[in-house]
């Protein structure tokens, strides 16, 4: 210990403020234990400073202004003025809101919140920096240590965030204003989120990506419904193509790409936003003090009690690897700090689910058809489209589905794959049938309200059946 | 030298465990093959262990007053030569159960252990506890792959240390439910307990080490009939702790999948014994509709003998519905019951009262499930009266001075006996028993009066066979025998079973009524109060007459209470006027 320095102790030291790690601080004081949280920058971590909540905010805003604007259809003509740098107040709002509500969480749970960097030390200790010079160091000692440092935006070569134009999603859901004409680099669920979002607002959006399609991953049927709607908003795309870099010509940024084959590509932009994924950040953990190292893809490898291989550390979240979605943070920081507690949880959720925000929504959430059948079931599949859905109609949508995976023979719901407004609220259901192990009659058996994008899922159960009523059945 | 370690061996039919009483031995001690080593105490009896070999004990594995679960390492010796030996286990030992008689000692207790399943069981049993033993919070295994659970489901599994891979689901698409992770957590001791009770009935004549092995193939009809006419009885699993077994609830909770299924199956849910309780309630899981139903699946099998080995147990019973079985003296084998876990439901509040806490094993549960069994199987009815003892008493008083002569010690008791198995000849119906399975009343025709001797391990109810062909010095001969036995614990298990009728006497401590529980499954009890000068009133004049009062308990189902009450005035007229007893 340096002289000068504040020791204190604590039964479990939380790295990160985040939805894993402010999640596994409130929980582990809940448990009785003594807890410190560690932040060094604000509370809420990268999901409500600078991801899910701003951009969800930001999403809202481009959806009542290009819904009111494209509303002839329904007798209603509009041409809403945008105030960019109104919204990015509004938002800031939202943010400050939630994040004043977690720190004031924390507080009212026990926990002893400090503004630093850790780092480790040895197993049992780790010493926290102040930011900003003079502020000093304190070493605190710990029993157990979770580790929730997220993650951060990835840099490509030839594209430095620390440029003017070149955005992360970050910098982008801080601007006051928006570019007329934006290249968007990747075509994952961020950059679609983003360019949906953008075009909304009336940006000019060229997405250039490496892979044949958006959003990779998905199934066939969810990437056509989401390109095809993206185009009709103006959305160009270009597949097969990687960034190579980028070169301010006084009208514009311009982004050279390349194809495998090597032919090349130029697209005209006012900035250029690099999504191409997060990283772990573990750089500033000394990680070697404790004889931790980040696996090949940067990540802390975890047992199933999110333990790492040094018994009392734990990690959660981003940085314990994918999918890197924070309600997975926040179950992991759950188990992470009942275990330290002493107590028997384990990461056994049969299921994590995903959304992605763009138009319409997405969300998924355990097995589609062809990984139940890799995983060795037999798998029967039930679908409702929501063109047939008297609530979609009504809300003027007509795209998109409900389809849910379920083993033949239990029948028991393995997963679900939705398409459509609200698609990341009725995933709930699903994903509360796969934790449940219901099976489609009990899903099928449960009476939902009508007219609701709900009944969906219980007609999806049906058709499983062989026995839904709105659609035919096959 | 070699280690080699030595398991507690088998102690009689379906017994899991037993409390270790001392020790006969130290470690270091060098002991010879044969040599008794350690006392044991199970629910019936105080058993011998004897080492089964020559050699040095390195190790005591268990102190005195600990409980041992059969097949437990006990003891670990050193064994000269055999170098290159790899350690090696010797469970093989016949045990010298004080009740174990040499000529029924044709097989080895390997022979079983070869034939049947329940050692297997155990042995997956206790492999999985060393597995599970370990604190939940580092090493409760978390199932691997999928297994269809609720996440509480696989919360409990966690807490309980149970792998839910190796659960057996029971809920719809074969999800596995809480009743399914409890019935798996329990069944480290409970599948234990009642596959060691397979063990025992389906192998009765190959385990040379227990007398049951004296069951005779010809006597499988009698111990059929005892088995299935206690598994009806025998519904209740493992922490049922007041079910009723014999199903005929008013109101019964279960779950609207449980009530379909029981629809389907065609079962009455209200005759389904519960295994669980909500909110005092008996709630029917499925499995126990699917246990009720089949009737016979190996769970079923296993418990329905358990059943009756419960209540033929040492502590308080003569059980032996088998009544055809004509054998003097060669009743139904069913020696000793399967451990339930007992009392979950009731436990509850109890559990965080502080005070001393003293096991709940051995003869005093023994007492506690059969009384149990009986008194919420059994609609007891109650009768009371009371009787001039006068000649009673002088006529004793003559034949216990003759009787001294001989060194006989005679009691109210061999009189008592005379005139109840008079009685009973009179009255078949309280000689009999409920074989609910066939729905059928066994008349029998033999007369076993149990005699309730209080012991300090609690109750006991040694038999006296044949009673009613035995004169009153026999029988005096015969009590007196049994008693004392029982009392230090050297009766033989089979001295314990098979009776038909049971008197106690309570006199003999003090009191004047008592409403006495039925040795289950028999129909009757008889209680007798102290003979002692009473008001009396002869002729219109209150004047001081010894009298004797008594109590008597008859199980409603098979006896209406007239019938009791013309019992017990047969009983009195033979008792006011002893004389008559001669003429029977």
């Amino acid at each position: 210990m340096v002289m000068g320095d504040i020791a204190t102790a604590t039964d479990l030291l939380v790295i990160g403020a985040g939805p894993g790690g402010y999640v596994a601080a409130i929980r582990g004081a809940q448990k009785g234990l003594d807890t410190t949280l560690v932040e060094k920058g604000a509370f809420g971590g990268a999901c409500l400073n600078r991801g899910c909540i701003p951009s969800k905010a930001f999403i809202h805003g481009a959806d009542v202004a290009h819904d009111a604007a494209n509303a002839e259809d329904i007798g209603i003509h509009a041409d809403p003025a945008v105030d960019m740098s109104r919204m990015q107040e509004w938002k800031s709002g939202v943010v400050d809101q939630l994040t004043g509500g977690v720190e004031k969480l924390c507080k009212a749970n026990g926990v002893s919140l400090l503004e630093g960097t850790a780092s480790f030390e040895d197993e049992h200790t780790a010493r926290i920096a102040h930011g900003g010079e003079g502020q000093g160091m304190e070493t605190v000692e710990f029993e157990h240590a979770v580790v929730a440092t997220g993650s951060r935006p990835i840099q490509i070569p030839g594209f430095d965030f620390a440029d003017d134009p070149v955005l992360s999603s970050e910098d982008l859901l801080a601007m006051d204003s928006l570019p007329d004409r934006l290249v968007v680099v990747g075509a994952g669920y961020i950059g679609m989120e983003l360019s949906t979002m953008l075009a909304k607002l009336g940006t000019d959006v060229t997405v250039v990506e490496m892979l044949d399609d958006v959003l990779p991953g998905y199934e066939d049927d969810v990437q056509r419904t989401i390109r095809s709607r993206a185009e009709d908003l103006g959305i160009e795309f270009n597949f097969g193509e990687g960034a190579t870099g980028w070169e301010d010509t006084g009208d514009g940024v311009v982004v050279s790409t390349e194809t495998e084959d090597g032919e090349t590509a130029e697209y005209l932009g006012d900035a250029v936003l690099v999504a191409v994924g997060r990283q772990p950040v573990t750089d500033t953990l000394e990680l070697e003090s404790i004889g931790l190292e980040p696996n090949e893809n940067g990540f802390l490898a975890t047992d199933d009690r999110a333990r790492t291989d040094v018994e009392n550390v734990f990690a959660v979240g981003d940085v314990a690897g994918e999918p890197m979605l924070a309600h997975k943070a926040s179950a992991e920081g759950i188990v992470a700090a009942e275990v330290a507690a002493g107590e028997p949880a384990a990461l056994d959720q049969q299921a994590i689910p995903a959304a992605v925000f763009t138009d319409p929504e997405i969300a998924t959430v355990g097995m589609t058809r062809e990984e139940a059948e890799n995983d060795g079931f037999d798998p029967v599949v039930g679908e409702m489209p929501l063109r047939a859905s008297g609530r979609a109609l009504s809300m003027g949508e007509s795209e998109g589905f409900v389809r849910i995976v379920a083993d033949e023979e239990s029948g028991i719901v393995l997963g679900g794959q939705l398409v459509g407004p609200n698609a990341s609220e009725l995933v709930a259901e699903v994903a509360l049938a796969v934790e449940m192990s219901a099976t489609l009659e009990d899903v099928a058996g449960t009476v939902h309200t009508h007219p609701t994008l709900a009944e969906a899922v219980m007609e999806a159960a049906e058709n499983a059946q062989g026995q839904a009523i709105h659609t035919l059945n096959r | 030298m070699v280690e080699r370690t030595f398991e507690l061996p088998d102690l009689g039919e379906g017994i899991a465990e037993g409390e270790l009483v001392s020790w006969l031995v130290a470690e270091g001690e060098s002991v010879v093959e044969d040599q008794v080593i350690a006392e044991v105490e199970t629910d019936k009896a105080l058993v011998e262990i004897p080492s089964p070999q020559e050699g040095t004990i390195a190790r005591l594995h268990y102190d005195e007053g600990e409980i041992v679960p059969v097949d437990a390492v006990f003891v670990t010796f050193d064994v000269a030569g055999e170098e290159g030996e790899e350690v090696t286990d010797v469970a093989d030992g016949e045990v010298a159960d004080e009740s174990s008689e040499p000529t029924e000692t044709a097989e080895t207790a390997d022979t079983v252990a070869a034939e049947t399943p329940g050692v297997e069981s155990d042995e997956a049993a206790t492999g999985e506890d060393d597995v599970e033993s370990a604190g939940p919070a580092d090493d409760a295994p978390v199932p691997s792959g999928r297994v269809f659970a609720a996440p509480s489901t696989r919360s409990l599994a966690r807490e309980l240390g149970v792998d839910l891979a190796a659960v057996d689901g029971s809920g719809p698409g074969g999800r596995v439910t809480d009743a399914d992770v409890r019935a798996h957590a329990d069944g480290t001791s409970a599948e234990a307990a009642s596959a060691a009770v397979v063990t025992g009935s389906a192998a009765a004549t190959a385990d040379g080490t227990e007398s049951a092995a004296t069951v005779a193939p010809a006597d499988a009809g009698a111990v059929d009939i005892q088995e299935g006419g206690a598994a009806s009885t025998s519904g209740p699993a493992a922490g049922a702790p007041a079910s009723t077994p014999t199903a005929d609830r008013d109101r019964t909770l279960g779950m609207p999948a449980t009530r379909r299924l029981a629809d389907e199956l065609g079962v009455d849910l209200d005759a389904v014994p519960a295994s669980e309780e909500r909110e005092g309630e008996p709630f029917v899981t499925p499995e126990d509709v699917r246990q009720f139903a089949a009737g016979g699946s190996a769970d079923t099998a296993a418990e329905s003998s358990t059943a009756p080995a419960e209540t033929t147990e040492a502590g308080a019973s003569t059980v032996s519905v088998g009544g055809e079985d004509g054998g003097a003296g060669e009743t139904a084998p069913e020696v000793s019951a399967g451990r339930k876990s007992s009392g979950a439901g009731t436990g509850a509040d109890v559990e965080a009262r502080s005070g001393e806490r003293v096991p709940y094993r051995g003869v005093r549960r023994t007492i506690g499930e059969q009384m149990a069994q009986s008194k919420y199987t059994a609609p007891h009815v109650s009768h009371h009266d009371e009787f001039d003892a006068t000649e009673l008493v002088e006529l004793r008083k003559e034949l216990a001075a003759v009787a001294d002569d001989e060194g006989v010690k005679l009691t109210y008791l061999p009189l008592v006996v005379k005139a109840v198995t008079a009685a009973l000849q009179e009255y078949p119906y309280l000689n009999s028993s409920l074989d609910e399975e066939n729905e059928e009343i066994v008349l029998h025709d033999e007369y076993n009066v149990g005699i309730a001797v209080s012991t300090d391990a609690g109750l006991m109810v040694p038999v006296i066979k044949n009673a009613d062909e035995k004169g009153l010095k026999q029988l005096a001969e015969e009590i007196q025998d049994l008693a004392e036995r029982a009392r230090n614990r050297k009766i033989k298990p089979e001295e314990m079973q098979g009776g038909t009728f049971t008197i106690t006497n309570i006199g003999v401590i003090g009191g004047e009524f008592s409403s006495p529980i039925i040795n289950h499954p028999e129909a009757a009890i008889f209680a007798m109060g102290p003979i002692k000068e009473r008001p009396w009133v002869v002729d219109s004049e209150v004047v001081a007459r010894e009298t004797m009062r008594f109590s008597m308990s008859v199980d409603h189902r098979l006896v209406d209470g007239a019938d009791a009450a013309r019992f017990s005035n047969r009983v009195k007229e033979l008792l006011v006027e002893p004389s008559r007893l001669l003429l029977e």
